[in-house]
């Protein structure tokens, strides 16, 4: 298996970076980890004249967290030392299960996130998660720089919205918030290097008497894009957590996604399994909440 | 035009000519020599073209030749003892039954010594995980999982002495 003939350009600053970008657009793809381009060049999914390898840029890797600001990641850092990142573990464990249950060790070592949603495959893990955290992109090029919603610059199956002449710079994930929580978690046929055929992300806020105020409902792999649950997301609000409800919330949330029948799971079972997940992960999210109730950690 | 580019593989500088688009994999094999590497599914998946590049256990047959210059590159040929013996973990290998076919072996124990190298105390559970990208035709696991107990146990015996 061999790739097809190509030209590797690797900037070492944002200046050459963008300067390539520019030179060569409609040309050229972004290499970041390479473990979604180079598997897809193999199988001919698509080929380009030219890589332009992000890895010697430095500032694309920083993750940097500033209380009152959020989470700031730069699309080229690694899967690995986002799981791996004390901060990312304290503060967003859905990004942090969602990103170390990506492919292999070997995959992690090498992926990004940038990556993970600029391949904007349907199942990929850290949109679900990523959107219910509520996080936004910032996305740059030579005519200077724009910022969107997450699951408004994913856009179908491998679309985004992305000009040629732009690249993804990083990830803006807000700042936790007082009496909240996401978690994330998916269904796999098996335990590693494997695509979900299931998953969700749900971030619930309640106000000081326990109703739910705010709630992300996002779910992937039923959809081209992540989902948001958003009638479930108002049949939850304005409302207090209980059994029923839950269930009520996790018959809604399965109604709202739209699978297809694939090699992995059927349409139906996929329903199946966002009803068992939106249950799960509603309670374990509340839960979350009340176990750190005051303390303002999104925990 | 192929390019002369310079690399670093188990301590050796090689100067290879590679086209842009020339895989590792096939540079270390063809192009050095070193044949111990192995390519199982070309595409990322079954793990036995494992490499170690600057510390971080990767996959050597989706990475690009041409963008490992100035990377420290380890293979299954720089795990050996100096007088030629078997490295603990080979050993363990060997003395656990985890070898039939040995064709997943090199990629399996370079995912060992990643492993160990972070974390030389690992639970059964933190093993598994270690090696779950690393997939194996013949043994069913437990043996090599026993392996890297096993090599973990003997590793910390050798640094206590």
């Amino acid at each position: 298996m061999l790739l097809p003939k190509l030209e590797y350009l690797a900037p070492k600053t944002i200046e050459e970076l963008t300067g390539f970008i520019e030179a060569h657009q409609g040309k050229a793809k972004i290499l970041a980890g390479g473990t979604d381009i180079i598997p897809n060049m193999l199988s001919n999914l698509y080929k380009v004249d030219y890589l332009i390898d992000i890895g010697g840029v430095e500032e694309l890797r920083d993750i940097s967290y500033e209380a009152g600001k959020g989470l700031l990641i730069g699309a080229g850092a690694k899967l690995k030392t986002i799981e791996m990142s004390s901060v990312v573990q304290e503060k967003y464990p859905a990004l942090q299960k969602a990103a170390g249950e990506i492919g292999s060790p070997q995959i992690r070592a090498m992926a990004t996130l940038g990556g993970n949603t600029c391949n904007a495959s349907p199942a990929a893990d850290t949109p679900p998660a990523l959107v219910s955290l509520g996080a936004g992109v910032v996305i740059a090029g030579k005519k200077g720089k724009r910022e969107m919603l997450l699951e408004d610059f994913i856009q179908g199956n491998r679309m985004i919205d992305l000009k040629p002449d732009e690249y993804l710079e990083k990830f803006v994930i807000p700042d936790v918030t007082p009496n909240s929580a996401c978690r994330f978690d998916l269904i796999t046929l098996r335990a590693g290097v494997e695509i979900d055929i299931a998953s969700i992300g749900v971030y619930i806020c309640l106000d000081d008497s326990k109703v739910i105020k705010d709630a992300r409902i996002t779910m992937g792999s039923v959809a081209p894009v992540p989902l948001r649950a958003s009638e479930t997301e108002q049949l939850l609000i304005g409302r207090e957590l209980n059994e029923d409800l839950m269930d009520k919330a996790a018959e809604m949330c399965a109604s709202e996604a739209k699978p297809i029948d694939d090699i992995r799971a059927s349409a139906a079972y996929r329903k199946h399994l966002i009803k068992v997940l939106t249950a799960r992960t509603i309670k374990e999210t509340h839960k979350a909440i009340e176990l750190s109730s005051g303390t303002g950690s999104n925990r | 035009m192929k390019q002369v580019i310079e690399l670093n593989v188990n301590g050796m500088n090689y100067e290879v000519a590679v086209d842009p688009q020339d895989l590792l994999i096939d540079v270390i094999r063809e192009s050095i020599g070193l044949t111990g590497t192995k390519k199982g599914c070309g595409e990322g998946d079954c793990c036995s073209c494992s490499v170690i590049i600057d510390g971080d256990l990767v996959l050597s047959c989706i990475t690009l030749a041409i963008a490992c210059q100035g990377k420290k590159i380890l293979t299954i040929e720089s795990i050996e003892e100096k007088d030629g013996k078997l490295d603990p973990i080979q050993q363990a290998y060997v003395e656990k039954g985890a070898v039939q076919c040995g064709f997943c072996t090199p990629g399996m124990i370079m995912a060992t010594k990643a492993l160990l190298d972070e974390n030389p105390n690992p639970t059964r559970d933190e093993i598994k995980r270690g090696l779950s990208g690393n997939l194996c035709r013949c043994t069913g696991y437990i043996k090599i999982a026993d392996a890297v107990e096993h090599a973990a146990e003997q590793l910390q015996k050798r640094s206590e002495n």
